[in-house]
């Protein structure tokens, strides 16, 4: 798969597209900014093609000047779409290399240097050679940084140590496939499944876990999850096939703390605000990104969006990272955007 | 950003509590202490500071009281921490308050003010410390917020929060601050008492007026220091300086830009200005109402005033401001990045920016997007149900629920990939998999490799076969057994009626007296035509009826070896394809009852039927 022509058009000052010659899927950003360039922030931009041969791009964003730049060494196959992508969080300083995590079939590791990337480690629990759960996704601690956490098709959830690249524990989160996993802090963990419930888990108990909300309809998958790290009661998810994003108050299980319904179909990602604990962002297959701000009180007709912002197609992605608070990224179709909030 | 932390070792251990002291004495509403940076030279940043202002909420953790010191140090604190707080949550947004701690909306103007300006940084020769500093004298700012930022960069916070005025002198080494939301006109003999102070404790400041008089009264020398004579003739430079920043203006009554941390435009009082010249820091007005604790009195009128600079168009106007000063800009972007403009409302405008987003019209986007017709959630979907399985690892199978759909996913995705290893070794597993069902419902020996289950399966499915019909047989055996005895004794019973009669009887649905229950069971349609025969001295019986092209022969007639195939023959020369034979022998007499169809176009009479089996029967 050849490095496609990219071009980062001028714009006006709200938000920046890049087209890739592909479409994208998986989109991470990383938590500081090149050491070269304090202004360039790194993005890495994952494939979706229904194929063997996948390409994840690392390209850079300068929030002064607008523009985006890309680097064609910066660049790697990958099997099939990673499912998701994500680099270190909380690095100390920019430094000049940055680790960036895919998952796949396999949690890979990669160096991002400068000028190149190198691959760090391929991480496989499996036993036989033959045997290997694919991931559907993972979660990399931001308070313990060589901790992360894996989502499979085969219902486990697999705690990694990724320095010494051995399997911390593996738990059997869910009775069917477990589709996201996100961490809140060192040892406590949630997960959703396609048997419609979001658990969280405490490493330090792991007989046990909690049930905190499960889908009405039963059994319908929940298919993303997020949690507040502003404010750690808060966790959001977003059932298949539905227009709702459930706010979830780990306080009070089982009842939803908000729904939010205003999207007009169904919607795909969602990011809490990095540095405000009352806002989240949505997108889904209507083209819209929604910005909500969480209310004290609800109101009897539900909560409405804050902001929208209309995009060419269904977004499939979206990121909010902390190293932009000001921006959010989405992708659509081929194209990653970059609004200003 | 300034970043606290760092500067802390380079602050005097006892100059919060001088601060403290200070600010009290005088009752203004803030102190600052401004501290050459550690980290960047040349620039001076947040040392410390005392908040002695309006306060709007208190949070306290403990229910002890405190009294009015320790309540304003722990108010300072708190804002301290909330400041630290909010720049801190860019890089670590772990960060938790307590639940004691000040949120943003817990603070008055002038406390936003006060920790606004921690994120301040000046360059030496820039802004009022800035220039204090570099110039070594003190700066005396009456409304301060009217100032030109250039003079003032914070005079739209100043605004906001009503400091009127704001006083910087060098000490140590960087700046003191002091503010205060009343106009105070100058008085160096203010800023002479606090530093002494600062060495001798608490004081009250007693300025040379004692007496409360309006109107000018002297200024007595004897009160200040020596040093202040020589601070006379800084102070006579130093108004110059600071007047030369500021001109009388009207109030502007722009609309605020800070929105968001202000409830609202602060009331615009109106003054007088005269227009006088400095004389000598002779004559001062001073009209606080925070010094009326102290005696202090009041003066006259002249209020330092920029030397005939009476420039009324030069408005401030808030719009113009962020582009004369980039770096009030950014600095308040800056440190307003963790308290998001989201938090502060979708008007506020940060930087030059516009937000890419749109506000929420709860009727907006009537325009329907693109028709819905493909499948919600597609790629999404893919992601998680398809390519896991892309990787072909030999995975377990999903659950049922989501069976059919993975099943759909997975032909999608043969057909889509046209991956010939992938699909091959998918139908190789299924091949497999199958094979292990098939063993499992074979009964066979332990081998499970695909020849011997092959081999097994066969088998059963034989000896399964075999067992059907002889299960069938015997049911039909039985089944004529019961039949032709009731059939014989029809048979009997006809022959016996018939015997004489010799007489061919027509067989007729309406003639129900002929009929047996037995035959009505046998015979379940209607019967067209009957052929009915009787020869009693062979002991021949033959009735054929026909039903459409179905015949039901009943026949006896002596056994003879072999008879039963010259039947079967017989039948089949005249086209008559046999489909059931039931027989019996009793008695040296063959009693058959037989089904056939004829399969042929034409039927055949049931009399040639007839006649051809009595050939058959005749034959010896």
């Amino acid at each position: 798969m050849e490095n496609s022509t990219q071009e980062s058009q001028p714009r006006s000052a709200n938000f920046i597209t890049y087209e890739s010659s592909y479409p994208l899927y998986a989109m991470a950003l990383s938590s500081m900014p090149s050491v070269t360039n304090l202004n360039h922030q790194r993005l890495a931009l994952g494939s979706f093609m229904e194929d063997y041969s996948n390409r994840v791009d690392i390209i850079s964003f300068d929030p002064e000047t607008l523009s985006i730049k890309t680097h064609p060494t910066l660049s790697f196959d990958h099997p099939y779409p990673p499912t998701k992508l994500m680099f270190q969080p909380n690095l100390k300083s920019p430094s000049s290399s940055d680790i960036l995590a895919s998952s796949g079939d396999y949690l890979r590791l990669w160096e991002v240097r400068e000028s190149s990337i190198n691959p760090l480690s391929v991480l496989n629990n499996s036993k036989t050679s033959e045997f290997c759960a694919p991931l559907t996704s993972f979660d990399w601690n931001d308070l313990e940084p060589k901790r992360i956490g894996t989502s499979s098709i085969d219902t486990t959830c697999t705690i990694w140590d990724i320095e010494k690249g051995v399997v911390e524990t593996q738990l059997i989160a869910h009775d069917k496939e477990v589709y996201d996993i996100a961490w809140c802090e060192a040892r406590v963990f949630a997960s959703v499944s396609a048997d419609g419930s979001v658990r969280i888990f405490d490493l330090r108990d792991k007989e046990h876990s909690m049930i905190i909300y499960e889908s009405p309809q039963p059994d319908t998958p929940l298919l993303r999850l997020a949690w507040n790290k502003q404010d750690l009661r808060y966790m959001a998810t977003i059932l298949m096939d539905s227009n709702k994003v459930v706010i979830l108050d780990i306080r009070s299980p089982t009842i939803p703390v908000a729904e939010l319904e205003r999207h007009r179909a169904s919607v795909n990602a969602i990011a809490w605000a990095p540095h405000s604990s009352k806002h989240i962002c949505s997108a889904g297959d209507d083209t819209q990104a929604l910005i909500w701000e969480l209310p004290t009180v609800v109101g009897p007709n539900g909560i409405d969006p804050l902001s929208v912002y209309l995009a060419g197609s269904e977004i499939n992605q979206l990121q909010w990272s902390a190293a932009l608070p000001d921006w959010i990224a989405i992708a659509f179709s081929n194209k990653m955007q970059l609004l200003k909030v | 950003m300034a970043t606290g932390v760092q500067n802390q070792e380079r602050v005097p251990v006892n100059l919060k509590k001088q601060l403290v002291l200070a600010v009290r004495n005088i009752q203004w509403s803030y102190a600052i202490f401004w501290s050459i940076s550690a980290g960047q030279p040349g620039v001076l940043e947040w040392g410390d500071g005392y908040y002695n202002g309006d306060i709007k909420t208190r949070k306290t953790v403990q229910a002890v009281e405190l009294n009015a010191d320790q309540l304003g140090l722990q108010r300072s604190e708190q804002l301290r921490e909330l400041y630290e707080s909010l720049s801190a949550a860019d890089s670590s947004p772990q960060a938790r308050r307590p639940s004691a701690a000040l949120s943003p909306e817990d603070l008055t103007d002038t406390e936003w003010y006060y920790l606004v300006c921690m994120s301040f940084v000046f360059n030496i020769g820039q802004g009022l410390p800035g220039r204090t500093l570099s110039s070594g004298q003190p700066i005396w700012l009456c409304n301060a917020h009217y100032a030109e930022s250039k003079v003032f960069s914070r005079s739209l916070l100043a605004k906001s929060a009503s400091i009127q005025t704001v006083v910087c002198f060098p000490f140590s080494r960087g700046v003191i601050e002091l503010g205060v939301t009343d106009l105070v006109s100058e008085e160096l003999s203010l800023i002479q008492f606090i530093k002494t102070s600062f060495s001798d404790g608490p004081q009250t400041f007693v300025s040379n007026k004692s007496i409360p008089v309006a109107g000018r009264t002297g200024y007595k020398k004897d009160f200040s220091c020596p040093s202040l004579l020589g601070c006379e003739q800084q102070e006579m430079a130093s108004p110059n300086d600071s007047s030369d920043g500021y001109e009388p203006n009207q109030p502007a009554e722009d609309p605020f830009m800070i929105e968001g941390i202000t409830d609202g435009v602060s009331q615009v009082q109106s003054w007088q200005f005269m227009d006088e010249e400095f004389s000598n820091c002779v004559d001062h007005s001073l009209n606080s109402s925070d010094c009326i604790s102290q005696t202090v009195v009041d003066h006259g009128n002249a209020v330092p005033l920029s030397q005939g600079e009476k420039d009324n168009d030069n408005e401030l106007t808030s719009l113009n401001l962020p582009s004369d000063d980039p770096h009030y800009q950014t600095v308040l972007s800056a440190l307003l990045n963790s308290s998001h403009q989201l938090i502060l409302g979708p008007h506020f405008r940060n930087s030059n920016q516009e937000s890419s987003f749109v506000s929420w019209k709860k009727n907006g986007l009537v325009k329907s997007q693109k028709a819905r017709d493909e499948t919600p959630q597609k790629l999404l979907k893919k992601i998680l149900f398809e390519v896991p399985h892309m990787h072909d690892k030999g995975l377990l199978e999903s659950p049922e629920d989501n069976g059919a759909r993975d099943a759909a996913w997975r032909l999608e995705a043969d057909e889509i990939y046209g991956n010939h290893v992938l699909s091959e070794r998918r139908r190789r597993e299924k091949i497999n998999e199958l094979f292990m069902i098939l063993k499992s419902l074979v009964p066979s020996n332990s081998k499970a490799d695909k020849v011997s289950i092959l081999d097994d399966t066969i088998e059963y499915l034989q000896d399964l076969g075999r067992r059907v019909e002889d299960l069938e047989s015997c049911r039909e055996l039985t089944d004529l057994e019961v039949r032709t005895k009731r059939k014989r004794q029809d048979h009997v019973e006809r022959t016996s009626d018939n015997y004489d009669d010799n007489k061919i009887t027509i067989r007729k649905k309406s003639s129900p007296n002929k009929r047996k229950a037995c035959d009505i069971d046998e015979v379940e349609q209607e019967i067209d035509y009957v052929a009915f025969k009787d020869d009693s001295t062979n002991n021949v019986t033959v009735t054929v009826s026909l039903n459409k092209k179905d015949f039901l022969i009943e026949f006896s007639c002596p056994w003879r070896e072999g008879i039963l195939l010259e039947i079967v023959d017989a039948l089949s020369i005249l086209n008559l394809d046999c489909q059931s034979v039931q027989s019996s022998t009793t008695e040296g007499i063959l009693s058959l009852t037989i089904k056939s169809k004829y399969k042929g176009s034409t039927v055949a009479k049931p009399g040639t039927v007839k006649q051809a089996l009595q050939r058959v029967a005749w034959k010896c």
